[in-house]
């Protein structure tokens, strides 16, 4: 398809993805809910899902204490730094790696998938993932900034 | 820069009236939203869930409004023809900048909209003032449903619009935005869920739109917001049938710089100088449609494009039609060396090569257009002056013909005199354009009618400045474009410029029977990138002055 540069368009997609996240997991601050929590849960009136008992370590880091959710946020600040980029990470070797984009790309996916909020930023991680896959499968490089140089002498 | 964004956004009246306009309304609509939800006594259930539910209302029907209003830049069609008529109230010229604007508060009201209804439903479940949980109405709801797959669209539209990404892979561009007719559908489908209801259980029924509206209370927005979808989609459909009535490809014509001519007949189509139209070729590929300026004058017997061998598209092309690209891309190198001056100081440069069809037949090609803005203020102008650089400039060929032809018949209007600037890195990549300046220039009875300026910004090496030294002295045509008028090198001083244009107007030097008691007009017409237009834009608000009116078009092609 075309001369698509894999990496420079997951940059978006990542990109969307991880500030979606970080709002979603903000929100999940506020509004503590285990994603998966209608398995095997029963439904109370009022008080919503009451999840099930094996469910209570997801309960305890999710809903009694928004663990998952402050990670998720620390996660995504790191991703936001590494792929804008910060630019203390500018032309590092990190911030040239593709797998290591992928693996927190997928992490983050895992995280998010977990809380309320989290789920559409988790599909979007996920296909920015992808994406820096097919990047990576391409033999794609990030190649190191030029210095601007303007060339002259042709008619 | 040298601009801040208050300058930008606030100090320039006509943005001022446009963000106030636009962002006002979107205010307008969401506090009315807001407040209409907030006061409805039928809806006091859906009202426990407080703040949220009046923010998801609000950012609801402020996306109504976005969605609507979307497509309406898109409408080309319809725009081409109440351009000419409403050019003072909007620059029409700027529909995809408007269509940008909305997808922009598009994407932020998302966010509230989207947002606001992970609390709603959150809420719902906990207190359930519904029988229903959270996820049921995220996946299991038509409004759920849709509002998903319509965020899921949105990322990858706007991702896949990103002028870099545009830029590099045009497909993933026009392909991924075709998404738009899924995004659509999910717009109008968003409320059939009957999510704003006074009642606990949906009120559907069996007749369209399937829910009673006695029990469900939302905005029906689609009664409005689906009628631009429905024109767009009728253009398209028209668009289509427009481009499959017949249509020949007569001859192709191979110039020395690399650029191909395609001569296209097609006796429907019918369009004014300055305008472009979409071509497609079948046995390239049945969906890809390329737009090109029209380079043809509308006298001309035929409608022709010149085609440079730049992408995968266009060396497909060349490839079909005989004039493959090694053929071409070594023509097109020599040009840029400048080679051909190698001829001869005199050698002529309008030498084209008419492909031969006999080996195999033309391809079918079709047309879609005319698009854009047509040039014909140009001759309620006393004095027109056509600004091109760079690639901007292929317009100004149908114009500068079409002036021409006028100038033959004698229908130039208030037309007095032509200045044409045309600011370029390349020039000789740029040949066939060249010829056709070369055309014009010879067939000139009146020196003064048409003034063609060229400057060269590339930086030049010492052998050539030798040549151009050597070779210019005295000779009659300029060694690099063998046009009488000379190349100027370095960026025009454009303030320079029109304060001079400005004074001998006054003076009457410049343009013969007018007298300084009437108000000339000068118009200026540019394409080319932004940074020079508003370079030049100054420059002509600065040379107004009480005798000579001084007007600015930018155009978009």
């Amino acid at each position: 398809m075309g001369n698509l540069i894999w990496h420079e368009y997951a940059r978006y997609v990542s990109l969307t993805a991880t500030v979606y996240t970080i709002w979603a997991s903000f929100w999940g601050f506020y509004y503590r809910k285990f994603f998966w929590d209608f398995v095997h849960g029963i439904i109370r009136n009022p008080g919503g899902i009451q999840p099930a008992a094996s469910d209570s370590l997801f309960v305890s880091i999710i809903v009694k204490a928004p663990v998952v959710q402050i990670l998720s946020m620390l996660l995504g600040f790191g991703l936001l730094a590494l792929d804008y980029p910060a630019p203390f990470l500018k032309n590092t070797a990190i911030h040239r790696s593709f797998p290591i984009r992928i693996v927190l790309l997928l992490l983050q996916t895992f995280f998010a998938i977990l809380y309320y909020q989290g789920t559409n930023g988790a599909i979007y991680s996920f296909i920015a993932a992808l994406c820096y896959t097919r990047a990576q499968l391409n033999g794609e490089i990030m190649p190191e900034a030029k210095d601007h140089k303007g060339r002259g002498g042709r008619a | 820069m040298g601009e801040t964004w208050f300058q930008r956004e606030f100090l320039q009246p006509r943005r001022l009236a446009f963000n106030v306009i636009f962002y006002g309304l979107h205010l307008f609509f969401f506090g009315y939203g807001w407040y209409s939800q907030f006061t409805n006594h039928k809806l006091a259930a859906l009202n426990g869930l407080k703040w949220s539910v009046w923010t998801s209302r609000g950012a609801g029907l402020v996306l109504a409004f976005d969605g609507g209003l979307i497509l309406v830049p898109m409408l080309r069609n319809i725009i081409r023809v109440v351009r000419p008529k409403l050019t003072w109230l909007f620059p029409a010229d700027e529909n995809i900048w408007f269509h940008r604007q909305v997808a922009y508060s598009m994407a932020f009201w998302a966010m509230v909209h989207t947002t606001a209804h992970y609390v709603n439903f959150f809420n719902v479940e906990r207190t359930q003032v519904r029988p229903e949980t959270a996820l049921d109405i995220h996946y299991t709801q038509a409004g759920g449903i849709t509002g998903h797959f319509m965020l899921l669209i949105m990322v990858l539209m706007y991702t896949t619009a990103h002028h870099k990404i545009r830029n590099q892979c045009f497909e993933a561009f026009w392909y991924t935005h075709h998404l738009a007719f899924f995004f659509m559908i999910g717009l109008y489908a968003h409320a059939t869920g009957c999510f704003v209801r006074d009642s606990a259980e949906p009120a559907y029924s069996a007749v369209f739109p399937f829910y009673t509206t006695d029990h469900c209370l939302g905005y029906e927005s689609w009664r409005f917001t689906i009628w631009p979808g429905i024109i767009y989609f009728g253009e398209r459909i028209w668009r289509e049938i427009r481009a499959r009535r017949a249509t020949r490809l007569s001859k192709v014509l191979v110039h020395p710089s690399g650029a191909m001519e395609l001569r296209i007949i097609k006796p429907s189509f019918k369009y004014v100088a300055g305008q472009w139209l979409f071509i497609q070729v079948p046995d390239i590929s049945g969906w890809q449609w390329h737009p090109f300026t029209i380079t043809s004058a509308p006298e001309d017997p035929y409608v022709s494009v010149h085609i440079r061998q730049v992408g995968d598209w266009t060396y497909a092309l060349g490839e079909r039609v005989g004039a493959g690209p090694q053929v071409v891309a070594s023509m097109t190198k020599a040009a840029l060396k400048g080679d051909e001056k190698d001829e001869g100081v005199y050698g002529t440069r309008g030498d084209f090569v008419e492909i031969d069809s006999t080996g195999r037949a033309l391809p079918a090609v079709r047309i879609d257009g005319p698009y854009g803005a047509p040039a014909e203020d140009v001759f309620n102008v006393e004095v027109a002056v056509l600004i091109g650089a760079g690639i901007g400039v292929t317009p100004f060929a149908s114009i500068l013909k079409h002036i021409w032809y006028r100038q033959k018949k004698g229908t130039l209007g208030s037309l007095k005199r032509v200045e044409f600037f045309w600011v370029c890195r390349d020039a000789p990549s740029f040949g066939w354009f060249q010829t056709l300046l070369q055309e014009v220039e010879a067939a000139q009875a009146d020196p003064n009618f048409l003034r063609i300026n060229i400057y060269l910004t590339q930086k030049i090496s010492e052998d050539m400045l030798w040549n151009i030294a050597v070779n210019d002295a005295g000779a009659e045509y300029d060694p690099l474009t063998l046009l009488r008028t000379r190349t100027m090198f370095g960026r025009p001083d454009w303030k320079a410029i029109y304060s001079r244009m400005s004074q001998a107007i006054q003076t009457g030097q410049y343009v013969p029977g007018t007298n300084a008691q009437l108000k000339s007009k000068v118009g200026t017409y540019f394409c080319g990138p932004g940074v020079l237009a508003k370079a030049i834009k100054e420059a002509c608000q600065e040379a107004n002055c009480a005798a000579v009116d001084f007007t600015f078009a930018k155009e978009h092609f």
